[in-house]
């Protein structure tokens, strides 16, 4: 089997919704980090190896997937869509792939940004024809994943999300290689439920044998907004200095090395870059705004003055002159957990407005399309579409 | 982004299976299709990848290579008629740097005219390279030409003749950068291709084999695909095809494509119109890309207009045709309101230089996607000769247009082939309100702080844009409910005026209905006794367009049982409309935005008809004759 006919699968069709406001108007894959979106990273790792054709699921908010990623041209593959009209689990999302599928292939999410040795080690599993395989890696908080228990290089059980205490800190890394007889197999796993993709994985475990990758290199997961920001640090970080064909600016503005700009970004006087920075395509940061270990997005203002620490910044959102989002650790409640000692500033969403002079208290949350009036003090989660009025 | 198609082999004869292959004189079968005709037909299937240039490279055992090449769209190609070609290579073009001339067109050839390369990507250290090639002569600014050049120094330092695959695999080895490469000789019966960054895929007919930068270029012929990788180098002949890897022989697996053509193309897009619609935020990013200084209020479209003209200036006339005059209209009160200029705009094939003007204070100003619309060509031949200066806003570098005008300035919406203009109309109107906003602060008419409102609008568009997308979901309901209404009109006051005229042209170009578009204030004066039940109104509710007066008129049209539908101010309220599309804050470029969900309204109505959305009956792209 030649290595042209290994195709990938990437499942973007989900929509992720602990990363709301963010995930309101796209989906997870298309979230920037390093001002790149997370789907576009992961589909860098597929072509640094041979693979050069993808299938991807798509389904919610799909035209933003199609519309950056178009036939692949820029990225040297051919892509191809397949649509999941209704986000029933990871396994369905793979059948939906089964039209256009009639090889070995590798299926990766799009959400979740890998090295390309570990594409290519399951690849080369997919060619050997030694499948179904599944990849391993190791995480220091294993029960917030697939915790998987092996013999030797097989896979024997994986348990999602563990209660109480677990034996290992092996979990699924979440890429996997199959043949076409996997649809089957998905078709025949009974759950109540989401079709999950690790259900038919553990059908396989106990039928026949699923083998496992053993994989340590970089394994990057945004499951929440404040992952977001270690993400992106650790991505620009990786790139190394990435301005050198960014854009200049005068002598009074600094940008750290560690910042990654958009070209056609407008920086005033006396603006402060710090690391761990991104700033999207044709932002604003205007006079003597000091923005450190930010995600800021595309079309974006930050207002006159404002300091902007620890903070997403989401697309065409207005910070107001002499805002503050001061940064540091934070209480955030998602859904019914709540996350303490987390190190996020505070969330802007898409095309809300933070009045000037605004300050948002550590961990708070702005809906998209909220409009904050000045001075406001924001606290915790503001729902989308609300309007902040002093008082 | 550009496109290679080739082929070898005996020709491909009709369906019905009429033999004519293989004698000579098959060139005279009905239907019969020559190399020449294939690899032209595989331009075409790959026209999407550009446009504005295209050639090919022709060889036979007795009439040697025959290249033909020209700037201008794949039809305007003329293919030589070769009838003993035995193989071919093509190309079609896109340039983003460099204009699109006869000579940067591809093929590409050596100093003698024996060797003929298309290319696809960026030779990155071709100046390095040229440097080398000091005693070649160079006829393109093309990084591309030095292959050719290199092939040519190779062949001629191997001890006989020198062999076309040892001579592409020793240059392969010296580009830097990205590449596709196809490579043929005279005096030898192979297709010589390297790939390396940029798409390659062979495709295997009986007896023949195509190359191509997608499978869409023969996907008409076979679905049997090579896909060559990274470093390949493959060698096409009539006993079939080898490939090479590091110097080694490699197989490289045949897959069969199960696809059909037109999704790859789109992106999985049905039709180009929606996603041009959709790639506007991005388009007008480009568009507006270091051209605003907001904190300065000014814009800089990096125009030199001669010491003195724009103090003096009496009149901007605006010549253009179908949407690009819209794009006129909308941009001329932009003139007299932020440049303090007399504005007026003109049907470029009715536009002649009228009395009572003076050349030398009036500045004409043509607005064109194509840079090739032959009226308005016409229309800066008729003011250069009456003196005037002239000046053109468009999308394709290198075009006539630009060789015939003293100023340029480019939209950088990059190529749009659905007919139905989309994300040029909203690049041209943002490039010339910069140009606006420009002239009234050289001329000193327009204060920093009365710019800055309209440059932050400006700033603000792509995400503006964005949210109108985000709510594609309530236009296509409207579309749904109201589109198999009798006829469809098309309101607005002010700057709402040339944006109902464009969304009723829209309509009606791809879903054939009757559209009308006019000024809310003439509703009253005649079209009021078409409006029935059975004719929604479609407004322009915004900042720029004077919302409450149209809204007036709006409801006039609703007393005779029209429903309406507005796009509205983000925060107004017009209680009695039937649809209400918010429009994000952006001021005088709110219409601008309101046009998007007018262009949804068209693609959703004509959708839901079937209709042939990306060519419509009759129309063409760009209209090069009078």
């Amino acid at each position: 089997m030649g290595i042209d006919s290994v195709t990938a699968v990437i499942l973007a069709a989900g929509e992720g919704r602990r990363l709301a406001p963010l995930t309101n108007r796209r989906p997870k894959p298309m979230v920037p980090v390093a001002n790149r979106p997370l789907l576009e990273h992961v589909i860098e790792a597929i072509t640094a190896t041979a693979i050069d054709r993808i299938v991807l699921v798509v389904g919610y908010e799909q035209e933003r997937i199609r519309n950056h990623f178009g036939d692949g041209d820029d990225w040297g593959v051919t892509i191809e869509y397949v649509e999941q009209s209704t986000q029933l689990g990871t396994g369905h999302a793979v059948l939906q792939a089964e039209p256009v599928v009639d090889g070995p292939f590798v299926v990766l999410n799009g959400d979740r940004i890998v090295d390309p040795a570990v594409v290519s080690h399951v690849r080369d599993r997919a060619i050997d024809d030694d499948l179904p395989a599944m990849t391993v890696t190791t995480a220091a908080n294993p029960r917030q994943y697939g915790v998987v228990t092996l013999d030797g290089d097989r896979v024997t059980d994986i348990d999602e999300k563990p209660e109480g205490t677990v034996e290992t800190n092996q979990i699924n890394a979440g890429v996997y290689a199959f043949s076409p007889a996997v649809f089957d197999a998905i078709r025949e796993t009974h759950v109540a439920g989401e079709l999950a993709i690790t259900a038919t994985l553990n059908d396989l475990a106990a039928t026949e044998t699923l083998s496992a990758v053993r994989y340590d290199g970089r394994w990057l997961d945004v499951s929440n907004l404040w992952d977001l920001l270690t993400v992106n640090a650790a991505l620009i970080g990786d790139s190394g200095a990435s301005n050198a064909d960014g854009p200049a600016f005068g002598d009074s503005v600094t940008v750290a090395d560690d910042a990654a700009l958009a070209g056609n970004v407008r920086v005033g006087p006396n603006v402060t870059i710090g690391g761990s920075t991104a700033v999207g395509s044709n932002a604003t940061i205007e006079a003597g705004a000091v923005v450190e270990n930010a995600v800021i997005f595309p079309d974006a203002v930050i207002g006159a003055g404002a300091v902007v620490r620890d903070a997403i910044v989401a697309g065409n959102a207005r910070i107001g002159p002499n805002a503050t989002v001061a940064g540091g650790p934070a209480t955030v409640v998602v859904g019914d957990a709540v996350h303490r000692g987390v190190e996020l500033g505070g969330v802007v969403g898409d095309n809300a407005t933070v009045g000037s002079g605004a300050t948002l208290a550590d961990g708070a949350i702005v809906g998209d399309d909220v409009t904050a009036d000045a001075g406001v003090v924001i606290d915790g989660r503001v729902e989308s579409g609300a309007v902040v009025r002093r008082g | 982004m550009c496109g290679i198609s080739g082929y070898i082999g005996e020709g491909i004869a009709p369906a019905d299976g009429e033999s004519a292959a293989g004698d000579g004189a098959a060139g005279d079968g009905g239907g019969f299709a020559r190399v020449g005709d294939i690899v032209h037909e595989g331009l075409h299937n790959l026209e999407y990848r550009g446009y504005d240039s295209a050639g090919v490279a022709l060889v036979g055992e007795a009439s040697g290579l025959t290249v033909a090449k020209r700037s201008g769209e794949v039809d305007n190609l003329t293919v030589p008629d070769v009838a003993d070609a035995a193989l071919g290579i093509g190309h079609t073009r896109w340039s983003t740097h460099g204009p699109p001339t006869d000579e940067n067109a591809h093929p590409h050839t050596d100093c003698v005219g024996d060797i003929a390369v298309v290319h696809n990507g960026i030779v990155e250290n071709h100046e390095a390279l040229k440097a080398e090639l000091s005693d070649h002569e160079f006829t393109s600014d093309t990084d591309t030409e030095v292959i050719p050049h290199l092939i040519e120094e190779e062949l001629a330092a191997a001890s006989d003749a020198g062999d076309l695959l040892d001579a592409v695999r020793a240059v392969e080895s010296r580009l830097e950068g990205s590449y596709a490469i196809c490579a043929v000789r005279e005096d030898d019966d192979r297709i010589v291709v390297a790939r390396r960054g940029s798409p390659l895929v062979l495709g295997h007919d009986e007896d023949a084999t195509f190359v191509a930068s997608d499978v869409t270029a023969f996907l008409e012929h076979t679905r049997d695909a090579t896909y060559l990788e990274d470093g390949d180098v493959a060698s096409l002949s009539a006993e079939g095809v080898e490939v090479y890897a590091d110097g080694e022989l490699v197989d490289r697996e045949t897959e069969t494509v199960t696809w059909e053509a037109d999704a790859a193309e789109k992106g999985g897009y049905e039709h180009y119109m929606r996603k041009e619609i959709h790639e506007q935020p991005e388009s007008l990013r480009q568009t507006i890309a270091g051209r605003l200084d907001v904190d300065a209020g000014d814009a800089d479209l990096d125009t030199s207009f001669p010491p003195g003209f724009l103090a003096d200036l009496e009149e901007i006339q605006i010549v253009a045709c179908g949407t690009s005059n819209y794009a006129g209209r909308y941009a001329a009160q932009l003139f007299e309101d932020l440049s303090g200029v007399r504005a007026t705009v003109e049907t470029a094939s009715e536009y002649e230089f009228g009395a009572g003007r003076s050349a030398d204070r009036t500045l004409v100003v043509a607005v064109t996607q194509s840079g090739e619309t032959a009226d308005t060509l016409g229309a800066i031949r008729r003011a250069n000769a009456a003196g005037a200066r002239t000046f053109a806003v468009t999308n394709t570098l290198g075009s006539t247009v630009t060789r015939e005008v003293d100023d340029t300035a480019f939209i950088r919406a990059g190529p749009e082939i659905g007919v139905a203009a989309t994300k040029t109309f909203a690049s041209q109107v943002a490039t010339l309100a910069m140009l606006a906003v420009a002239i009234g602060r050289e001329r000193g008419a327009l204060a920093a702080a009365d710019a800055r409102p309209v440059l932050e609008g400006l700033r603000d568009l792509p995400g503006a844009v964005q949210q109108v997308l985000d709510n594609e979901d309530a236009v296509r309901e409207a579309a749904t409910e109201y589109g198999d209404s009798e006829a469809f009109f098309f309101v607005g006051r002010q700057l709402g005026v040339p944006v109902a005229l464009e969304g009723a042209l829209k309509l009606k170009e791809i879903s054939y209905d009757h559209a009308e578009g006019f000024a809310a204030g003439e509703l009253k004066h005649g079209p009021l006794a078409l409006v029935t039940p059975e004719t929604p109104v479609l407004a322009v509710l915004t900042e720029g367009g004077r919302a409450d007066e149209t809204m007036n008129n709006v409801t006039e049209a609703q007393t005779r049982g029209a429903p309406a539908i507005g796009c509205v101010s983000a925060g107004d309220k017009y209680a009695t409309l039937d649809v209400s599309l918010p429009v994000p804050d952006v001021g005088v470029v709110e219409p601008l935005v309101a046009n998007v969900y007018l262009q949804l309204f068209a693609y959703h109505v004509a959708n839901d008809k079937g209709r042939s959305i990306d060519k419509p009956r009759n129309l063409a792209k760009s209209v090069t004759v009078e």
